[in-house]
């Protein structure tokens, strides 16, 4: 599903953030990105949603190596990877259904279907009853359950996360890990970066950990 | 299609919610626009009510031949008819008038009578009044021939004021002129004025455009509501133009209605027709959404 096959990424004349990262994810599995802070966790899940390009080595998804797509199928192959960043980048200038009904406009998806899908998208994460209101009047952990919503309305098979449980509570982190292991549990392949370690050591999965200058892939149950 | 559809009908919606959350400064370029398409919609006007005028005085420019005093009416005619056969192509109407005929034709006028009565004899010589066809170069051409004809045997004086005609035309082809320098002046204005508004609405809207980016949005759905903006821009600026300038010709019609009355005639200046119009409007909106395209390619590369 996913392989990294030598993988360099530096920006530009600068030292290498990621150097000579291999790795391989089949469908379905659930992966933890950690490392700390700087290490090049962000970059990573970056190059997996096509938001940024290596500077050596390929990146495959989905069979597909990202460096040698073209400008052109470059969006739909991201239609098939519901990201989340660090910053949400929710629409601060409407509500939290115009925010899920946006992927499914970028499809083209009938406002019937699309509004019915967005809805079970909210329900999902468990915003039902607060799809009227502005992002700005969620708190932290329902701004991010509503930007999970936003990345897995077009039922992407590839889920990845920068992050997400950042600045939240150990309840609400709990809550976030919970709506992501749902979807990993119908087939999602789940990658999540997380610099907590007490995270990882609670939801022990296959774990990725990158340090500066070294990569080492834990595999399960570390 | 139904898709593609979509797409647009969203792109539409998109584009009418950015302009009415800027309510004044959409209303401001719009203004600006109008204010600046009013100008050459104005200058057509008058240039397309003064054309059919202009053409119903030129297309009869006539040259006329006074034969000597003494030359009886037998030779004018004779005349007539050779000029007639050798200039057949550029000749519409030839006509012989008789000095006889002339002189009681001024006297049937009241304002000739009296004069005439004093005048021991008839001081009119017989003519030949010959109208030029409508072709191209016409008041050229009229000039030559009366050049010409005036060293023809028994003319005394050949007459025709060809300035008059020359000017006419000479003020029509300025002001076409004029026209296209401000249709140009019209295109950069619009242009300037949707490049800047579309420039600040993408980076107003630089986060809208990010993630439509990350949840799998082409460039042409990114594009397509700014397409809209700058297109719905110049259609509202041009019906408004339209709108301004009938107001405009309203209170400028009645000057030139109580003019044109003392000259015995009911001049007005109209808008072109509405194919014209139409035209026009489309052709801003093209501009419009252009320069809203070229200003989306070059501010939203983040």
């Amino acid at each position: 599903m996913i392989q990294f096959q030598h993988v360099f990424k530096s920006y530009g004349q600068g030292a290498n953030i990621l150097a000579d990262i291999n790795f391989d994810i089949t469908p379905g599995e659930f992966v933890f990105v950690s490392g700390p802070s700087g290490a090049g966790k962000s970059t990573l899940l970056k190059l997996i949603g096509g938001l940024e390009a290596p500077t050596r080595g390929s990146v495959i998804v989905k069979g597909q190596r990202m460096d040698q797509i073209g400008q052109r199928a470059r969006p739909y192959l991201r239609r098939a990877v519901g990201v989340i960043l660090q910053n949400m980048h929710l629409l601060y200038d409407r509500s939290a259904f115009e925010n899920v009904m946006l992927p499914l406009a970028v499809i083209g998806l009938s406002s019937d279907k699309a509004a019915a899908r967005a809805r079970a998208a909210i329900q999902k994460v468990g915003l039902s009853g607060k799809e009227r209101l502005n992002p700005i009047a969620l708190s932290g952990g329902e701004q991010q359950r509503l930007a999970i919503a936003r990345a897995i309305v077009n039922k992407p098979s590839i889920l990845i996360a920068d992050e997400p449980t950042a600045n939240l509570d150990q309840a609400s982190a709990q809550k976030i890990l919970e709506v992501f292991r749902d979807f990993n549990r119908v087939g999602v392949t789940t990658l999540i970066a997380s610099h907590d370690l007490e995270l990882l050591r609670r939801h022990a999965n296959r774990t990725l950990l990158i340090e500066p200058g070294r990569f080492r892939d834990l595999g399960k149950n570390t | 299609m139904k898709t593609w559809i979509r797409h647009h009908f969203y792109a539409m919606h998109i584009a009418i919610r950015r302009l009415l959350s800027t309510p004044f400064s959409s209303l401001t370029n719009i203004v600006v626009i109008a204010l600046v398409l009013a100008l050459p919609l104005l200058a057509s006007s008058i240039l397309a009510s003064m054309e059919p005028v202009a053409r119903t005085v030129s297309v009869n420019p006539a040259i006329t031949l006074f034969m000597k005093g003494n030359v009886p009416l037998a030779e004018p005619r004779d005349r007539g008819e050779r000029l007639q056969q050798e200039n057949a192509a550029i000749i519409d109407k030839l006509e012989v008038i008789d000095k006889n005929e002339a002189l009681a034709g001024l006297r049937a006028s009241e304002s000739w009578s009296n004069a005439l009565k004093v005048l021991p004899r008839n001081p009119l010589p017989n003519s030949i009044i010959v109208t030029i066809k409508e072709t191209e170069n016409r008041a050229n051409k009229a000039q030559e021939l009366a050049q010409e004809w005036s060293n023809l045997e028994n003319v005394d004086t050949v007459q025709f004021d060809s300035a008059w005609v020359q000017k006419l035309e000479a003020i029509l082809s300025f002001t076409r002129g004029v026209l296209l320098l401000l249709a140009i002046g019209v295109a950069v204005v619009v242009i300037g004025t949707v490049f800047n508004t579309v420039r600040m609405q993408a980076l107003v809207q630089r986060e809208e455009i990010a993630v439509a980016r990350l949840v799998g949005a082409t460039e042409s759905f990114v594009r397509r509501p700014f397409l809209y903006l700058g297109a719905l821009t110049g259609l509202v600026a041009g019906v408004l133009s339209i709108l301004l300038t009938t107001f405009g010709l309203g209170s400028l019609n009645g000057a030139i209605a109580r003019l044109s009355e003392s000259y015995g005639t009911d001049f007005v200046i109209r808008l072109p027709d509405a194919i014209w119009l139409g035209t026009a409007i489309v052709l801003v909106m093209i501009i419009a959404a252009l320069a809203a395209q070229w200003s989306m390619t070059r501010n939203s590369r983040f």
